[in-house]
């Protein structure tokens, strides 16, 4: 857990350089406006990088999120547009009812998941990349493979649809006031700096965070010290996949529709922010906040190659060669501690 | 003894002796294989090795001893090319040499075999012996040629197996033989041995020291490192005492006691002693297990501890000594038997469950098995009482410092005042040792099993748990102790069960508890 201060810091220092380079070459980065689109657009990378390292310091890895973000997007706009529900609880409680269903149906893919690694004793890879391809194509036969979001006009509940979509749009893609901040601060980034000083807290604070770390350092030291191996990975799962699920509603309500595609590879960008914030495949390293900041970089990095105008594909070069600048310095780090 | 093996480079012909006898006034007699002169090595914020010598001749055993940290493992390091010395020279048949790599080193015939294995365990025997060096004609192995001669290195070294087996099935004792065949087959003219003996029993030690008088037969050098002093004793002709990263002592063994060994190790007088106990056992078990059995590791296992009393457990390893304890910490199941705890039926269906009824398991492979490295020495104390300190789910600092700070003192953990917030992985094996100790103490277990606790430990350590240990029974737990070391249990223990092939053989105290009477029902039907 304890980690040196140059290992532990220097992703903040490349994001600070990195946020300084943007600032004096890329026009309009150095905005407040700028700035607050660099996090909405980053936060539901971070949420889901969030989930992410809470696998990854297990020692594990979650494939299906991005797969979720379509099936738990799916089903919560469906929820939400459904005219039975609507008739039933009216626009406010059909919201909140999918925000649930939305979550609750991530949450509950992760702890199919976790509960297949952990008691099943499958590689978390395989359990992964099997729930990835299910979850998607559920997502695809549930709607028949076209997005569910606006209603045609001649549709009865037309109105009541209509109105349903835009509460999820106030959470997915409003913005509240804030003086000096002309268009106000974006929900979605509100929310996840909470989900991340959150977890952050848990983590370090809390029985459950300690198991976490303990389980991804020695798994069998773990368990032989009592610590409810079994139970604690399911809990990390499940908190991938309500990470996911809680994401896929952010989007939903941002796009105002649900696609079954949406999400595509978005597990790949989770695991490359959990990462260059600093956590490791092998388990037992990575921090709440490492993942903010490992997405932040990656935003940042985007918003500033778009900002200068260049081109989608260099920017994906750009992306992995961070990722491996980072992974690199972290083990450069490490090897000047490692004497007999 | 001392014979020179010059072979052709590329010359393969099985046997094929090339020795050259010495003749009179032919310089190279007086040259010794490997000289290490002023080598020292620095890591950051410690001198692991400081202008340390070492000259090893041919054909002969040079021990090197040492407490924890002495600087065994670097010196080692070097020999095998693993790490390159900051300062000094290294002569290989007295031209200096630089040997910047592993592989730089195997080429010399320079074969170092850790303590950790470098076997890899799904492959056979074979395989591995030929790993790295394999034969093979247009890029195809030659598989059967390689096998044959795999068997034939075994056999030589009195291990009669298949050697497509794979090595994860073979005993620790097997596997080393695997690698010393693997030296063999390489015509290694030096091997360094680390801890051979550490996981061994006194008859695979014999073994094996048959199998070093056999290197040294054919003139290979061998260097010893171990803890164990009677072994050293036995096996080296020459003997090389590091301190604190210093050599403080070379000489012949025939110059030197064990109790002068073991003062230039710690620069102090420490001996086993006797720990006599401070108070009478119970009359009354605690705990009684009843005909425990699960095959094929264990069949009919009886015994019972009592509060205050020390229970040794000896026999050879494999014997399914830590299965039954393991068994019983319920890390794995048995299939029958009766187990009652103050009374109560006992069957724990996890290791979170035999904690909760008050027993603890020391296992003995404490860095795969008792610690999380990377976590401080708190973290790693308070793991399995972790909810004595947290309101609804959140850790209270505080108290937990306290609590890990207050169990560190009792075992000891040295530096004193102990610094709780030290990452385990920092520590001596002995430190460790105490820190698992200690984690185990907070849990306030009424009975526990202490599963080779003083393996790899230097000798000052090796006491102070002794010290521990003693106490422990004398607070009123009841205390197993497994020991492959038998001076060990003689020192502690109040009664020994012996185990044989997963059963209990027999039960020695008092005058009839002697290394002898063990060892005999050990390996034999006693």
């Amino acid at each position: 857990m304890k980690r040196d201060w140059t290992a532990r810091y220097a992703v903040v220092v490349a994001l600070l350089v990195l946020c300084t380079g943007a600032a004096l070459f890329a026009p309009g980065f150095l905005t407040l406006g700028n700035l607050t689109t660099i996090l909405l657009h980053v936060s539901v990378n971070a949420i889901l990088a969030l989930g992410m390292t809470f696998v990854i310091v297990t020692g594990g890895i979650d494939l299906s999120v991005g797969s979720l973000i379509g099936l738990a997007g799916v089903l919560a706009a469906g929820t939400l547009t459904a005219s039975g529900t609507l008739a039933a609880v009216g626009v406010g409680g059909a919201t909140l009812l999918a925000v649930l269903v939305g979550t609750g149906a991530g949450a509950a893919v992760g702890a199919a998941n976790g509960a297949l690694t952990a008691y099943g004793r499958i590689a978390p890879f395989v359990v992964t990349l099997a729930t990835m391809t299910i979850a998607r194509g559920a997502a695809r036969l549930v709607t028949g493979g076209v997005p569910i979001g606006f209603p045609p006009t001649g549709d009865p509940a037309f109105a009541q649809k209509s109105a349903a979509l835009d509460a999820l749009h106030a959470i997915g893609g409003g913005r509240i006031p804030v003086p000096g901040l002309e268009r106000g601060f974006p929900v979605p980034a509100l929310i996840m700096l909470a989900l991340v000083a959150a977890g952050a807290f848990v983590l370090t604070r809390t029985r459950y965070g300690r198991y976490v770390y303990a389980i991804g350092g020695n798994e069998e030291a773990a368990r032989l010290s009592g610590v409810p191996v079994q139970r604690v990975k399911l809990g990390a799962y499940a908190i991938s996949g309500g990470c996911a699920g809680l994401a896929a509603i952010l989007l939903v309500g941002q796009l105002r529709s649900a696609g079954p595609d949406a999400g595509l590879l978005y597990e790949l960008n989770a695991i490359a922010a959990a990462v260059i914030g600093g956590a490791s495949l092998l388990g037992g390293v990575g921090t709440a906040w490492g993942a903010l900041v490992g997405a932040l970089l990656i935003g940042v990095l985007n918003n500033g190659l778009d900002l200068l105008g260049v081109q989608s594909f260099w920017q994906e070069i750009a992306k992995g060669a961070i990722i491996l600048l980072a992974v690199t310095f972290d083990v450069w780090t490490k090897r000047g501690h490692h004497h007999a | 003894m001392q014979t020179d093996r010059k072979r052709g480079a590329e010359t393969q012909a099985p046997d094929a002796d090339y020795g050259v006898p010495p003749g009179p006034g032919v310089h190279c007699r007086a040259v010794s294989l490997l000289t290490l002169s002023a080598v020292t090595k620095r890591y950051p914020g410690v001198t692991a090795l400081n202008a340390v010598d070492l000259t090893v001749e041919a054909g002969a055993v040079h021990a090197v001893v040492g407490e924890n940290g002495a600087g065994k493992s670097t010196l080692l390091k070097i020999v095998a090319g693993a790490e390159r010395p900051d300062a000094g020279e290294i002569r290989w048949e007295g031209a200096p040499v630089t040997l910047a790599s592993p592989r730089e080193a195997l080429r010399r015939g320079i074969t170092v075999i850790y303590q950790e294995l470098a076997l890899v365990p799904a492959l056979g025997a074979d395989a591995n012996i030929f790993l790295g060096m394999e034969r093979a004609r247009g890029g195809v192995l030659a598989a059967d040629a390689m096998r044959e001669a795999a068997a034939q290195a075994l056999a030589e070294l009195g291990l009669v197996i298949d050697p497509t087996r794979p090595v994860a099935q073979l005993s620790v004792a097997q596997r080393q033989l695997v690698e010393l065949a693997r030296a063999l087959v390489r015509d290694a003219r030096l091997v360094a041995l680390d801890e051979p003996t550490a996981t061994l029993t006194a008859h695979e030690v014999a073994h094996l020291a048959a199998q070093i008088a056999r290197l040294t037969a054919k003139g290979i050098a061998v260097i010893f490192v171990s803890h164990r002093l009677d072994e050293v004793r036995r096996l080296a002709s020459r003997i090389t005492v590091l301190r604190d990263g210093r050599r403080v002592w070379t000489g012949r063994t025939s110059e030197v006691d064990e109790a002068a060994l073991i003062r230039h190790m710690v620069g102090r007088d420490v001996a086993y002693r006797r720990h006599p106990a401070g108070r009478a056992p119970d009359p009354t078990p605690l705990f009684d297990v009843h005909g425990l059995t699960r095959a094929p590791a264990f069949h009919d296992v009886s015994f019972s501890l009592r509060r205050g009393e020390i229970v040794g457990v000896a026999g050879l390893v494999g014997a399914g000594r830590t299965e039954i304890a393991r068994a019983l910490a319920g890390i794995e199941p048995w299939t029958t038997g009766n187990v009652t705890l103050a009374g109560e039926p006992y069957r724990p269906r996890s290791p979170r469950d035999a904690i909760a009824r008050g027993l603890a398991y020391l296992p003995e492979d404490r860095q795969r098995d008792g610690l999380v490295l990377r976590f401080t020495v708190r973290e790693n104390i308070t793991l399995p009482v972790l909810r004595r300190f947290a309101a609804r789910g959140r850790i209270r600092r505080a108290a937990e410092t306290v609590a890990a700070r207050a169990a560190a003192t009792a075992v000891d953990l040295r530096p004193s005042p102990p610094d709780v917030e030290r990452p385990a992985v920092d520590l001596s094996g002995g430190n460790q040792q105490k820190v698992v100790m200690a984690k185990w103490l907070l849990t306030d277990a009424r009975i526990v099993m202490f599963d080779e606790p003083t393996r790899g430990v230097d000798v000052g350590a090796k006491v102070e748990l002794h010290r521990l240990i003693r106490a422990l029974a004398d607070e009123g737990k009841a205390v197993l102790l497994i020991s492959s070391e038998l001076p060990e249990l003689l020192a502690l223990a109040d009664r020994v069960l012996v185990v044989r092939a997963g059963r209990i053989v027999g039960e020695l105290a008092g005058e009839a508890f002697t290394p002898e009477a063990v060892m005999a029902l050990a390996v034999e039907a006693g």
